[in-house]
C-alpha cells in the first residue's frame, strides 16, 4: 500500500484506541465506513460500478468477448481480472510501481471466484468445446484510502450484477468454424447470478484485537491482516494473509469467525443496495463521477 | 591463512600450486572430476537425468508434445533445447531474462544436437506434414562450478536415451489422433557426443575439466565435442592462442574421456534395466 | 494451469472409491538435506514422496531500484516450477500461478526473519521445484527456511509448512497432484459443499502461523478444523527439519576441526 509516514506517538494513539474499542475517526472495531455504489457508469462496457469507500475509490469494468473454451474444460466459459493501480491513487503507483499490488490484487480475486460454487462458469457456456463467452474484469483503482481489497471486490461484485451479456440467437457450424448470431436488441441479454459470489473481508490485527475496514494509517500500525472471502451462504472461498506478521492459531479461529459474521452482513447490505438501485429503473439519477 | 591469501592473490595462488604440479583442490592437471550419473528419476518427465562433474550439476527433462511439422521440413519433427541457468545456481546470475551465458549455451547445445545427429529428427515424424514428436529438452543447471557444457551434454544424452514416447495413430481425412500411453517406444539415439572443457592459465597451462573459479582465473577456455572416436566441434571463443600440440593434446585427451564417460553412461542405463 | 480441475465428473467418482479416507499426515517427508548447492551461500533440498524441491539463498546484497534507506531488510522469493516438472510443459516465464507461490513463500519466511538485522539489504531466496506430485509448496516453505538457517540468515524460528487437501468430508493430508485437482471440484453428490486446499506455514518454537492461504470453497467450521490438524502435521514436519540441521551443522563443525588440525601440521606455501 501507499507509505504513510506515522510517528510512534501516532501509532501508539491508534493503537491505544483500537484496544479501547475507539478509532481516529469514532467508529467502534468492527464497524464499516459508509460506501457508495452506483452500477452502469461506462456505457460501452458490458457492466461496471464504481464504488467509494470513504477515501477508496474503484472503478470496474466488465467485457464480455467470445472465446473458444479450456479443451479440459469444455462446456464452462472462462474470467480473467486486471488490477490497474492507476497513478491517480498516489505518486507510488507511477510507472511500474503498482504492479506488484495489482497482481496481488487479481490473483486473490480469481483464487476467490476459482470454485464452481461461486460462480457458475457453465452459464457462460455457448456451444460446449467451441464457443464460450469470456469476461474480462478491469478494474481501476483511482484513490487509494486502505482498505482495497473489500472495496474491489465489493465493486467486481456490483460491476458482475449489472453485467448483461448478450443472448445468442442462432448459430451455425460451416466446416469448422462457428457463426453465432446475437440478438440485435440492445435489451435482449441475460444476467450473471451473483447471489453467490464473494466479498473479501480485510481483519486489520493492530495489538491483541482485529479492526474491520482500516484506514491506511491504521494499516501502517499493524503487524499483518488476514483477508477472508464470503459468500452470502457462509462458504469460505479463499483466505489469506498480508503484512509481515504471524498468528497465533486460536487467534487466527477468532478472526475467521468475526469475519464470517462481518462478511456476511456486507453481503447482505450490498444485495439490498443494488435492488434498490435497480427499482429506481430508468428514474434513477446518475450520478457518475460528479459526487 | 592460506584463504586470506588466495582472496587477495587469487592468481598467484594458483600459481604457486601449479608451479609444484598439482591444482589447489588436489588434481593433477589433466585430471578429471568425479562423474555421477542418475537417471529417469523425474517421473514427470519423459526422460531425464541429473549429471554431476565434481560440484557442477545439471537436470535434464525431456517434454515430449505433438505438433504439426515445421512447413520447410514436413517429414521431420523438432528438439527444442533449452539451457536454463537460473539464479539459483551461482551467484553472477540474476532473475530475469535469459543470460548471454544461457543463451550462448542453449546454442552450443543446439548446434552439438544438430551436427552429431544424435537423434534422427525423422524418427520423430509421426504422419507428415500433419503430426510430429515435439522434444523439449530443458537443461537447469542447480551448481555452477566449472565444466557447464560437459555436464550438459551428458545429461542431454543420457536423458534421451531413457525417452519412451508412446505410440500415437493418426487418421488423416478425420484428422483424430490416437495416443496409447501403456504401449511405449524407446527412442533411438544413434550417436552419442561428450564434451571435454579445457582452461588455458597464464597463457601456457592446460588444466582439464576446470572449476569455476579456473575457469574465472584463466586467460582462455575451449570445448571440444566428440563422438564416436571422431572430432565432432571445436569451440574455442578467444582467449590466448594454442599451439598445435597442444590442441592435439587436448583432442586426445578428448576421446579418452568420452570413451570413459560413454562406459559410464552404459552402466547407468544398464542398472536402469532398459 | 495448477487451479484447474482435470478429472470430469465420471472419473472422479472412479476417483472418490479409490482414494481412502486419509485423516493424518499419512505421507512423511523423506528426504532433507542442507548444503547441497556449493556456490549459494545457503541451500536445501527436499524430498516428500516424488515432489522435489530445492533452494538456495545468497548473501545479502542491494536492493535494487530502491533510493531511500529502510530500517528492516528485504527478502526477495522467487518460486519457480521447472518446465519438466509438471505434467504439461511449463514455459520459462512466471506465469500468474508462481508469482502468487513467491509471494506466499515471501509472507511465510518473513516473520521468521530477524529483518532488523541486515537493514537496506535484500537477501535472495530462489526454489525450485523439480518434480511436482502435490504440495509444492509447503515443501518449498520448508525448504527455503532450512536454506535460510544454512545460510546463516539470524531468525526467530524455524518455518515448516503442510497441505491439506479438502473433498467432501474427506481431508487428505499432504495431496498428491491428483488429489489436488479432485479438491479443487465440487463433489458431485452434493452431499457436501465443502473442497479446497488449504497450504500453512506455521513456526512451532513460537506457536504462530506465519501463513494460512486457503482456495476452494468451505464451512467456516472445515477452515478451523482445518488449522488444528496442519498443526499437528507441521510440528512432525518441524523434528525432521531440526534434525537435518544439527546433522549440517555437526558436519561442518567436524569439516572446520580437520582443518584446523591440517593447518597446524602442514607446511607454509612458499610465498
Amino acid at each position: 500500500m501507499a507509505e504513510i509516514l506515522l510517528s510512534e506517538a501516532e501509532k501508539t494513539f491508534i493503537l491505544h484506541g483500537v484496544e479501547e474499542g475507539f478509532r481516529c475517526d469514532g467508529r467502534m472495531r468492527l464497524d464499516y465506513r459508509p460506501m457508495e455504489v452506483e452500477t452502469d457508469v461506462v456505457s460501452h462496457a458490458s457492466g461496471s460500478a464504481r464504488l467509494r469507500l470513504a477515501n477508496t475509490d474503484i472503478l470496474v469494468g466488465v467485457k464480455t468477448e467470445i472465446d473458444t473454451p479450456y479443451p479440459e474444460r469444455p462446456r464452462e466459459g472462462k474470467i480473467e481480472f486486471f488490477v490497474d493501480c492507476s497513478a491517480n491513487a498516489t505518486p507510488a503507483f507511477e510507472g511500474r510501481g503498482g504492479e506488484e499490488l495489482g497482481t496481488e490484487i487479481s490473483n486473490s480475486l480469481a483464487t476467490a471466484y476459482q470454485s464452481s460454487q461461486t460462480f457458475d462458469l457453465t452459464a457462460l457456456c455457448i456451444l460446449p468445446g467451441q464457443q464460450c463467452w469470456k469476461l474480462y474484469i478491469d478494474i481501476l483503482i483511482l484513490e487509494c484510502g486502505g482498505n482495497l481489497f473489500d472495496a474491489v471486490s465489493l465493486a467486481v461484485k456490483a460491476a458482475l450484477h449489472n453485467t448483461r451479456v448478450p443472448k445468442v440467437k442462432g448459430a451455425c457450424l460451416d466446416g469448422g468454424t462457428v457463426d453465432l448470431q446475437l440478438s440485435d436488441d440492445p435489451y435482449d441479454c441475460c444476467r450473471l447470478d451473483v447471489s453467490d459470489a464473494p466479498c473479501l473481508v480485510t481483519l486489520c490485527k493492530i495489538g491483541d484485537h482485529c479492526v474491520v475496514d482500516p484506514t491506511a494509517e491504521e494499516e501502517t500500525c499493524s503487524s499483518g491482516s488476514v483477508v477472508i472471502a464470503i459468500t452470502e451462504k457462509s462458504l469460505v472461498t479463499s483466505v489469506f494473509k498480508t503484512g509481515v506478521g504471524s498468528f497465533h492459531p486460536q487467534t487466527l479461529i477468532d478472526i475467521l469467525k468475526v469475519g464470517q459474521t462481518i462478511g456476511l452482513s456486507v453481503n447482505k447490505a450490498l444485495r439490498a443496495a443494488l435492488l434498490e438501485e435497480e427499482q429506481q429503473g430508468r428514474k434513477k439519477e446518475c450520478f457518475g463521477f460528479l459526487k | 591463512m592460506a584463504t586470506c591469501y588466495k582472496s587477495i592473490h587469487p592468481v598467484k595462488y594458483y600459481r604457486d600450486f601449479l608451479a609444484k604440479g598439482v591444482r589447489p583442490d588436489g588434481r593433477d592437471m589433466q585430471k578429471f572430476r568425479p562423474v555421477s550419473i542418475n537417471v529417469d528419476s523425474i517421473k514427470t518427465a519423459e526422460g531425464s537425468a541429473i549429471v554431476k562433474i565434481g560440484n557442477t550439476v545439471v537436470v535434464c527433462g525431456i517434454k515430449a508434445e505433438l505438433a504439426a511439422p515445421k512447413a520447410e521440413e514436413p517429414n521431420f519433427g523438432y528438439l527444442v533445447p533449452n539451457v536454463e541457468l537460473p539464479p539459483l545456481c551461482s551467484p553472477r546470475f540474476c532473475p530475469g531474462p535469459p543470460s548471454d551465458l544461457a543463451q550462448v549455451s542453449s546454442n552450443f547445445i543446439a548446434e552439438t544436437l544438430t551436427s552429431s545427429g544424435c537423434v534422427d529428427l525423422k524418427d520423430l515424424c509421426i504422419a507428415p506434414e500433419h503430426l510430429a514428436w515435439v522434444l523439449h529438452c530443458d537443461l537447469i543447471c542447480l551448481d555452477h562450478d566449472g565444466s557447464l557444457w560437459d555436464a550438459c551434454v551428458i545429461a542431454l544424452v543420457a536423458a534421451l536415451r531413457t525417452v519412451k514416447l508412446p505410440h500415437v495413430s493418426y487418421d488423416v481425412e478425420a484428422e483424430t489422433t490416437v495416443v496409447s500411453p501403456e504401449k511405449r517406444n524407446k527412442l533411438q539415439v544413434h550417436n552419442t557426443p561428450v564434451a571435454t572443457t579445457f582452461a588455458i592459465f597464464d597463457d601456457e597451462i592446460l588444466l582439464t575439466d576446470p572449476t569455476n573459479e579456473e575457469e574465472s582465473l584463466s586467460s582462455g577456455v575451449m570445448t571440444i565435442v566428440v563422438q564416436g572416436g571422431q572430432l565432432c566441434s571445436v569451440h574455442k571463443p578467444g582467449g590466448s592462442p594454442l599451439t598445435e600440440s597442444q590442441l592435439q593434446e587436448c583432442i586426445n585427451g578428448a576421446m579418452k574421456r568420452a570413451e570413459y564417460i560413454n562406459k559410464l553412461v552404459n552402466m547407468t542405463l544398464e542398472s536402469l534395466g532398459t | 494451469m495448477d487451479r484447474t480441475a482435470t478429472l470430469t465428473k465420471k472419473e472422479t467418482s472412479g476417483h472418490e472409491s479409490q482414494l481412502g479416507l486419509d485423516t493424518k499426515a499419512d505421507r512423511l517427508t523423506d528426504h532433507v538435506k542442507t548444503g547441497v548447492v556449493s556456490q549459494a551461500k545457503g541451500s536445501a533440498y527436499i524430498e516428500q514422496s516424488n515432489t522435489k524441491v530445492v533452494c538456495s539463498v545468497f548473501d545479502p546484497r542491494e536492493i535494487p531500484r530502491k533510493s531511500g534507506y529502510s530500517v528492516n531488510g528485504e527478502l526477495y522469493c522467487e518460486f519457480k516450477f521447472a518446465p519438466f516438472s509438471c505434467i504439461q510443459w511449463r514455459s520459462h516465464q512466471p506465469d500468474a500461478f508462481e508469482k502468487e507461490c513467491s509471494l506466499i513463500l515471501r509472507r511465510s519466511l518473513e516473520p521468521a526473519v530477524c529483518r532488523h538485522e541486515f537493514p537496506n539489504f535484500q537477501v535472495d531466496v530462489y526454489a525450485l521445484v523439480l518434480e511436482n506430485d502435490g504440495s509444492a509448496l509447503a515443501a518449498a516453505i520448508t525448504c527455503a527456511a532450512l536454506a535460510l538457517a544454512d545460510a546463516s540468515v539470524p531468525m526467530y524460528d524455524l518455518v515448516v509448512a503442510a497441505t491439506l487437501g479438502v473433498h467432501g468430508d474427506k481431508k487428505f493430508m499432504d495431496p498428491t497432484v491428483e488429489e489436488e485437482s479432485l479438491c479443487n471440484i465440487l463433489p458431485p453428490d452434493g452431499r457436501s459443499r465443502n473442497h479446497g486446499i488449504i497450504t500453512a506455514a506455521f513456526s512451532p518454537a513460537h506457536q504462530q502461523m506465519s501463513e494460512f492461504a486457503q482456495s476452494g470453497a468451505m464451512d467456516i467450521d472445515c477452515a478451523t478444523s482445518s488449522i488444528q490438524l496442519l498443526r499437528e502435521a507441521c510440528e512432525s514436519i518441524y523434528l525432521l527439519s531440526q534434525q537435518c540441521l544439527l546433522k549440517g551443522v555437526t558436519k561442518m563443525l567436524k569439516k572446520k576441526q580437520k582443518e584446523i588440525k591440517l593447518d597446524l601440521s602442514s607446511d607454509r606455501i612458499a610465498c
